[in-house]
């Protein structure tokens, strides 16, 4: 693995008053696959969310560094011109817009993404009006990749997929990201996509916290599984707290 | 929108003067002032001789569109236009109908009284694209009569308005006719006023009328939307705008008025402003915020 690329110190962030990531610790290498697990509402998105730049976010301690350079009050657009692309769980309709507007030409006429079938018919569309679960991930892939980014977040891109088309996304992150060695952070609940993408570490979230990092992505979901989220607070095997 | 070839257009007026006149087979195109002396008919329509504008009287079915374009390109020109386009029986036609300003402070006026005429089973498709200076004012006053049977599609699209607006129109639907307006405008700076009447009046016609509405930079914009149903009739009324900045101002005004009990009106208007989400979903896609306002706008005024 490389240096690092992305960088959060004890990050605290508040939204409508209310502290939503408490003292979050993060470093994500160049080429490294990440797994961020949690229940819902733990602070996975917010995390995302507040790693690209949302102004509905507000951090009141803490820094965000990419590539070295601090990044804590830049534009969204900014950071991802720096490289950092976000995946969205529930991205929102942009009516009269359609999806090709944002993936360049060069992009569409490559060999990979041409074999996603849904391309033919997706790009004529407007973004994310009416798009199934499946054609709203499925979209979002194909938006961050044409970003060219050095990071990929994607929050929850496993959920709501079939089996089939969970393998076609993981293929695809693998064939466009992993091998390219671009780092990527996978937020996911249940976890599913972990096994094709195989992550380095693996880290468990729980009401605004990171409590856990763990080599052993397998361990990890069998103990959630066994004892569900709340058992990590008092994990033995899981103690290694980062 | 400027016509890239104006050559090919069938009528060119620019100023004051007739550029071109482009007439095809089965197509008549006169200044509306020598239609009026030759065809009687012409006369029982506008009262006065008209000063300027076009004739377009078409009797044959064309595989192409038609077009016409006023400018005004000189400054202090005030125009003031008699317009006259009618489509013979069961004729599908489609126009292309541009107004502008060649430059932006030219203060010109540009006053159009337009009749339009469907007659039975002719179907229009009618695209108007408006394009001012922003010094100008503009009145654009139409009225389109639907023969029986007939079908007209009326886009009318403006995305650089002038200073001061004011657009009327009235539709008249004959029995099973059916409209479909759509009035696409994107107030920067602008007093606009809007006035439309769709006059449901033969048994089975419909119509939907669609505004889409864009304040920003101080605009303030009035619309009226009406549907009166005279008959067994179906209509819809859809009004939304737009408010992008804190000092602008939109006025809708829907009004459904139904004298037949079969008859079907319904509306919806609604005024908000750009949603955060939609806006910060378009940043982390590398837009600035200025450009993600602008394509949201642009996809807002589609219909």
């Amino acid at each position: 693995m490389g240096k690092i690329l992305l960088k959060v110190e004890k990050l605290k962030v508040k939204v409508d008053g209310k502290e939503t990531l408490k003292d979050v610790n993060l470093q994500i290498k160049r080429g490294e696959v990440q797994a961020l697990l949690g229940p819902n509402a733990s602070g996975k998105s917010t995390l995302a969310q507040v790693i690209l730049g949302n102004p509905k976010y507000r951090i009141v301690k803490g820094k965000i560094s990419f590539g070295g350079k601090e990044i804590t009050k830049l534009s969204p657009e900014k950071r991802v011109k720096l490289g950092i692309g976000l995946t969205w769980q529930s991205p929102p309709a942009i009516k009269g817009v359609r999806l090709s507007q944002f993936l360049k030409e060069i992009f569409l006429i490559k060999k990979e993404i041409k074999e996603i079938k849904e391309i033919k018919y997706l790009k004529d569309r407007e973004i994310n009006l009416n798009f199934s679960g499946g054609e709203k991930k499925i979209s979002e892939l194909l938006q961050v990749l044409s970003l060219n980014p050095k990071l990929v977040i994607f929050d929850e891109i496993d959920s709501g997929l079939d089996i089939k088309k969970l393998q076609q996304v993981a293929n695809i992150i693998k064939k466009e990201l992993v091998e390219k060695n671009i780092a990527i952070l996978l937020i996911t609940h249940n976890g599913q996509i972990l096994d094709y993408l195989k992550p380095d570490w693996t880290f468990v979230m729980l009401d605004g916290r990171i409590i856990c990092k763990e080599k052993d992505y397998k361990k990890v979901l069998k103990t959630i599984k066994k004892y569900g989220y709340e058992k990590c607070k008092k994990c033995k095997f899981l103690a290694n707290r980062p | 929108m400027v016509m890239k070839n104006a050559k090919n257009v069938n009528f060119w007026q620019i100023d004051h003067k007739v550029k071109n006149i482009l007439g095809v087979e089965g197509v008549v195109v006169l200044p509306s002032p020598k239609a009026w002396q030759k065809f009687d008919w012409v006369k029982s329509l506008f009262k006065e001789k008209p000063k300027e504008g076009y004739f377009v009287w078409v009797k044959k079915q064309v595989p192409f569109p038609l077009s016409t374009c006023v400018t005004i390109a000189s400054p202090k020109i005030s125009q003031n236009l008699t317009n006259l386009l009618v489509i013979e029986k069961g004729l599908e036609i489609k126009v292309n109908v541009v107004c502008n300003a060649a430059k932006n402070n030219l203060y010109g006026s540009h006053k159009a009284k337009g009749k339009l005429i469907l007659k039975e089973g002719a179907s229009l498709d009618y695209y108007h694209f408006h394009q001012w200076g922003e010094k100008d004012f503009v009145s654009p006053d139409y009225e389109f009569t639907l023969g029986k049977n007939s079908k007209l599609v009326y886009n009318y699209k403006n995305l650089l308005p002038p200073a001061n607006l004011e657009l009327k129109t009235v539709i008249y639907g004959k029995e099973n006719s059916s409209s479909n307006i759509n009035f696409l405008i994107n107030g920067i700076n602008s007093k606009i006023k809007i006035e439309d009447i769709l006059f449901l009046e033969g048994e089975n016609s419909q119509g939907i009328v669609k505004l889409r509405l864009v304040g920003r930079k101080k605009s303030d914009i009035d619309a009226r939307s009406e549907i009166v149903a005279k008959n067994i009739v179906k209509g819809h009324l859809d009004c939304q705008g737009l408010l992008v900045d804190k000092d602008s101002k939109i006025s809708l005004t829907p009004k459904l008025i139904c004298q037949n009990k079969g008859a079907q009106l319904t509306h919806e208007a609604s005024i908000g402003r750009i949603a955060e989400e939609q806006l910060t979903y378009l940043r982390m896609r590398g837009l600035s915020e200025k450009e993600a306002t602008d394509l949201i706008i642009s996809g807002f005024l589609k219909i």
